[in-house]
């Protein structure tokens, strides 16, 4: 064994303390607009990455559950074992990781909050009992919670107008392509849709249905699961589609979801995008979605709701006969955890650094899944930019009308690389526009080797970041030229998620790794959206559920 | 002395010519919008032209320069003077050659004001006064004037006196200078006499004029603002504007009328008295909206109401309803009664934030003319409002014109009788507005309109309430939808009923 010195051993104890300490943010400016760089968990993920001994744990506490990772499987989890009664107020405890609520992060400036991570929530599918109990019990759904068709609150649900494409130089109603197509691609788009459609009632052979949120409650059956084989781009190309609108329009989608284009992506999750959902609702048409100004953020609090949380990052588990040990490490401080029961609520890629997986069947360098990289770049407007006008087609009233396509929630831009812009006080009920509004303007990095985004963005430049978040923007209202950009933008903070969701690439389905980790029943437990393999809430929540249920089932 | 004289009428002569020039971009900024471009371009325009002015000086023959200035004083008055009457009519009359008037006038005023210094610089040369000397007191008597009429102008003249009459004050002033070095150098002029007269024609044409301001004006009538502008704001929300012709007294807001001083108190006697004449146990009443005070003013005739909130977004509006003297004797000071608390605050967060209740709530939003707007008449919004309202309360919401957007005015109704507000739909004949509707709802079911009023009211009696609520075959209710913040179906109602209407 190769000893360290005693100051070798405090440099890196400082060090591993520092990056506890400062949530990695970094402060550039571009023409004068300051830019704020978070980089979530980045340092304290890489801090793990050596082999870096740590302090000796200053503090001892004992409690009955630690769920490690205050994301949406961590969360959910908490909220089950609390709505239970099975444990006292201090007996569970939430520990935060390097981000609390991981994606569902949101910001506030100048009293406009906004996502810094995931954004809405569809409307739950008939198989998401766990998603509408939760919304049933927020108020979010008023009446019959686990029906076909559940009446929501109106302010939840996404206020008209709900999204637009700009096509050719005009702003369409709607993201899927119709403007100046030909008959042709209008055709096949429709008979995608309607294949879709379809999809959603196929059933397997074991009599479940072969496309379900949640994925673990789908058909197990081969012929359905081989569409994992191939990938999107294969399938379609396959089935005749070959119009340029809709292909583009699908691949906005899987970068949308999963952070990967169509010729990634599994033809099975392609598919599943489209036939698994179907959730309905009395008062809202199909394909609804939910949101908040801050994102799916509230759903969150509303599960960390007088919930113990400990701030902090989990840094060594071990398990230790009747109990398991959790080191966490906030500040150059350890606090040692003694439990009875962990949810291990944390990305496979960070679980795998502090605890030996292969143990549980999981080998990290073989059944980890490729990550997206993302760019979440939140703008604080002092004014409302102006929206292009179009011909009037019929007279208005008066003076009163204007003839700008209104800014809609979500706006995006066909054919562009990125996916467009959201509106966060879109929500708000307001007698006049509120005098500073947030847009967010979302990037996937999609056509690079994942790791070889990550190594550069590290190190980007804030020209480099600025021109990734200005993609959409930039086109939309002329800021690529700075001096325009100044007269809106007050501030711009760019959320760099390096491993922000796992990516369902083609073969996802069929990983004996994450299936081991799914089957844990032991007093360390797993509960991750990538244990679905991709990231949406219903799975991550899901998971979170079923780790809950099954410490409930031990006790 | 009469050198003095001279650098006096500099003094005079560059006001007058700031004047012009300030007019012109400030009427064009009014009547086009966009200010920075209207005043930037106006005062290159007119720089420009004054420099071509002082190419021409030079063309004048020595001997002549005094005769050239008083005529040129003449010119500038007639032209200048007119400047701001011409371009209202010529607005009113087409707006496309508006522009090319509006440069032309701009280009010929800047031309002869462009003159004026160096006729005045080569008299004074003439008099053999010594040119540091000379150059030094014109020019700062110059830019004195300028910054003179600089603060004059939009403090004191376009307030009180208007742009097209401040105009004509300025051309008087410029007739007068002509007028008086007439009288002054009359021994050194060649047409003394001729001078004297033409004189005494441009200002008998300009009082004229001045006199006539409200019939020229009344040409223009039809346009937007074709009446005097006696109040122009622009604030962080919106666009303030205060019209008057005769006694009739108009706010816009964004182009919009709001009200007119001649007929608004059948709107707010039909807003207010149907709903407070039925709860003579009121205390308590919340205005959202209606900044000008003129539903406070109903409000107040009952003494049994002890508070009045009354929110409003701009606290530029509720301070010009407050202070200004010509307005508050519309609202009989009513936002500076000790019964009223003004708030300035978005109705809708307010109201999100809020916990008290009212006895009665007055809601008078502007039309639904956008998705912003539209959010104010939603289910969501009228469930919030609702928690605001007592027991037996009722509250009263502007519904738009019953007979012009019939589907905007039922969606309306529909959409408060979907929190389950049972409602009772009424309308009146605002003669600025036309037909106009009102919803009034309550929690309790069983409202009759009332007979009598108790109050003093000039529109509403029993016969014209028993007509308010009677619903005649062209205004019969049409099916529709509630207004629902995901479809909005009463922006794309408003939107479809109006274009009908203009066709």
């Amino acid at each position: 064994m190769r000893g360290i010195s005693r100051r070798q051993f405090l440099q890196s104890a400082a060090a591993l303390g520092l990056a506890a300490t400062l949530p990695a943010c970094r402060e550039l400016s571009h023409y004068g607009i300051a830019i704020k760089v978070y980089l979530p968990g980045m340092q304290m993920g890489h801090a793990l990455r050596g082999n870096t001994p740590m302090p000796n744990p200053k503090y001892e506490r004992k409690v009955k559950v630690a769920i490690l990772g205050s994301g949406a499987a961590g969360s959910f989890a908490a909220w089950r074992l609390k709505k239970s009664g099975a444990f006292g107020h201090d007996e569970v405890v939430i520990v935060s990781g390097p981000e609390r609520f991981g994606n569902a992060a949101a910001g506030v400036m100048n009293g406009v909050g906004y996502p810094q991570g995931a954004h809405y929530l569809p409307l739950p599918s008939m198989a998401s009992v766990h998603v509408r109990e939760l919304l049933f019990e927020m108020g979010v759904i008023e009446a019959d919670p686990f029906g076909e068709k559940p009446t929501y609150n109106e302010r939840v649900l996404v206020h008209s107008p709900e999204d637009r494409l700009l096509i050719n130089g005009h702003w369409q109603e709607g993201v899927v392509p119709h403007t100046g197509l030909n008959a042709e691609e209008l055709a096949q788009q429709q008979r995608f849709f309607a294949q879709m459609q379809s999809m959603q009632h196929a059933v397997g052979n074991d009599g479940r249905k072969a496309f379900c949120i949640p994925i673990a409650q789908a058909s197990q059956d081969a012929q359905w699961r081989s569409l994992d084989q191939m990938t999107f781009a294969a399938w379609l190309a396959q089935h005749g589609y070959t119009a340029p609108s809709l292909l583009w329009y699908l691949d906005y989608a899987c970068r949308d979801d999963y952070g990967i284009g169509i010729k990634e992506t599994s033809a099975w999750a392609g598919i599943h995008y489209f036939a698994a959902r179907g959730g309905q609702a009395a008062n809202a048409s199909e394909g609804a979605v939910l949101t908040w100004p801050t994102g799916l953020n509230p759903l969150l609090q509303h599960l960390q709701q007088g919930q113990s949380l400990l701030e902090g990052m989990a840094v060594r588990i071990r398990e230790q006969g009747d109990t398991v040990q959790v080191d966490v490490l906030h500040h150059g401080e350890v606090t040692r955890l003694i439990t009875e029961h962990v949810i291990c609520a944390m990305p496979l890629h960070v679980a795998a650094k502090i605890i030996d997986l292969s143990q549980y069947g999981f080998n990290p360098a073989q059944h980890l899944a490729p990550h997206a990289a993302w760019q979440v770049s939140n703008f604080l407007l002092k004014r409302f930019p102006d929206e292009a006008e179009h011909a009037p087609t019929q007279a208005g009233p008066q003076a009163m009308h204007d003839y700008a396509t209104p800014l809609a929630w979500d706006n995006v831009v066909y054919s562009s690389q990125s996916l467009g812009y959201v509106n966060s006080t879109h929500q708000l009920i307001r007698a006049a526009k509120p005098a500073n509004t947030v847009f967010t303007a979302y990037h996937a990095f999609d056509n690079e080797a994942p790791a070889a985004i990550r190594a550069r963005l590290e190190h980007a430049s804030a020209a480099e970041l600025y021109h990734t978040s200005l993609a959409d923007l930039g086109g939309v209202y002329g800021w690529d030229n700075p001096i325009t950009a100044r007269r809106y933008i007050e501030q711009v903070e760019i959320t760099l998620r390096g491993h922000a969701m796992a990516s369902p690439i083609a073969g996802f389905l069929n990983n004996p790794g994450v299936a081991a980790l799914q089957k844990q029943s032991g007093r360390l437990l797993f509960a991750h959206s990538d244990l679905s393999g991709l990231s949406v809430f219903e799975e991550a929540s899901w998971w979170g559920d079923v780790a809950a249920q099954k410490i409930l089932a031990q006790r | 002395m009469r050198e003095k004289l001279l650098i006096l009428s500099v003094f005079i002569v560059a006001s007058c010519g700031l004047a012009y020039e300030l007019i012109a971009a400030a009427l064009a900024s009014y009547l086009m919008g966009d200010s920075v471009l209207q005043f930037s371009s106006i005062i290159g325009c007119y720089l420009f032209a004054m420099g071509i002015g002082s190419h021409l000086s030079k063309y004048v023959p020595e001997a002549r320069t005094l005769d050239r200035f008083i005529e040129i004083e003449l010119l500038v008055g007639l032209i200048g003077g007119l400047s701001a009457t011409m371009l209202f009519v010529v607005f009113a009359w087409a707006a496309a050659p508006f522009r090319s008037v509006l440069y032309v006038l701009v280009f010929l005023t800047g031309t002869l004001v462009g003159m004026e210094i160096p006729l005045v610089m080569r008299e004074l040369n003439q008099r053999k006064t010594d040119f540091a000397e000379l150059v030094s007191r014109v020019l700062t008597f110059d830019y004195m004037g300028a910054l003179a009429v600089s603060l004059l102008f939009p403090l004191v003249l376009a307030p009180h006196l208007g742009l097209a009459r401040s105009a004509l004050l300025f051309g008087l002033v410029n007739v007068g200078i002509a007028l008086f070095t007439t009288k002054i150098f009359r021994n050194e002029l060649a047409h003394a006499k001729l001078h004297l007269l033409r004189g005494g024609v441009v200002a008998f044409v300009l009082l004229g004029a001045m006199l006539g301001a409200d019939k020229l004006t009344k040409w223009s009538e039809n346009t937007l603002y074709g009446d005097e502008i006696i109040h122009a704001q622009t604030t962080p929300y919106q666009r303030l504007l205060i019209t008057q012709w005769k006694n009739d007294t108009r706010l816009y807001i964004n182009g919009n009328l709001q009200f007119s001083s001649r007929d608004e108190y059948r709107y707010h006697e039909a807003l207010v008295h149907p709903v407070l004449e039925k709860l003579p146990q009121a205390k308590s009443v919340l205005v959202l909206g209606g900044g000008d005070g003129l539903a406070v003013r109903e409000i107040l005739k009952y003494p049994h109401i002890e508070h009045i909130t009354l929110v409003d977004l701009d606290p530029a509006m509720t301070d010009l309803f407050t202070h200004n003297e010509k307005l508050v004797g519309f609202n009989q000071r009513a936002l500076s009664n000790p019964k009223v608390k003004v708030v300035n605050a978005d109705a809708a967060q307010w109201i999100e934030q809020n916990q008290q209740i009212f006895d009665a709530i007055i809601i008078d939003f502007p039309d639904p003319s956008n998705f912003a707007l539209g959010k104010l008449y939603s289910v969501p919004m009228y469930r919030l409002v609702k928690k605001h309202l007592s027991e037996n309360g009722l509250m009263v919401v502007q519904s738009t014109s019953p007979l012009h957007a019939p589907r905007s005015y039922w969606c309306i109704n529909e959409t408060l009788k979907d929190v389950g507000l049972y409602t009772t739909p009424y309308h009146a004949f605002v003669p600025s507005f036309g037909e106009w509707g009102f919803i009034l709802a309550g929690k309790q079911s069983g409202y009759t309109p009332p007979t009598t009023y108790r109050v003093k009211t000039k529109f509403l009696d029993g016969e014209t309430t028993r007509q308010m609520f009677f619903f005649p075959p062209d205004m019969q209710p049409v099916k529709v939808e509630a207004n629902r913040l995901n479809n909005q179906s009463l922006v794309h109602y408003f939107e479809q009923d109006w274009s009908q209407v203009i066709r």
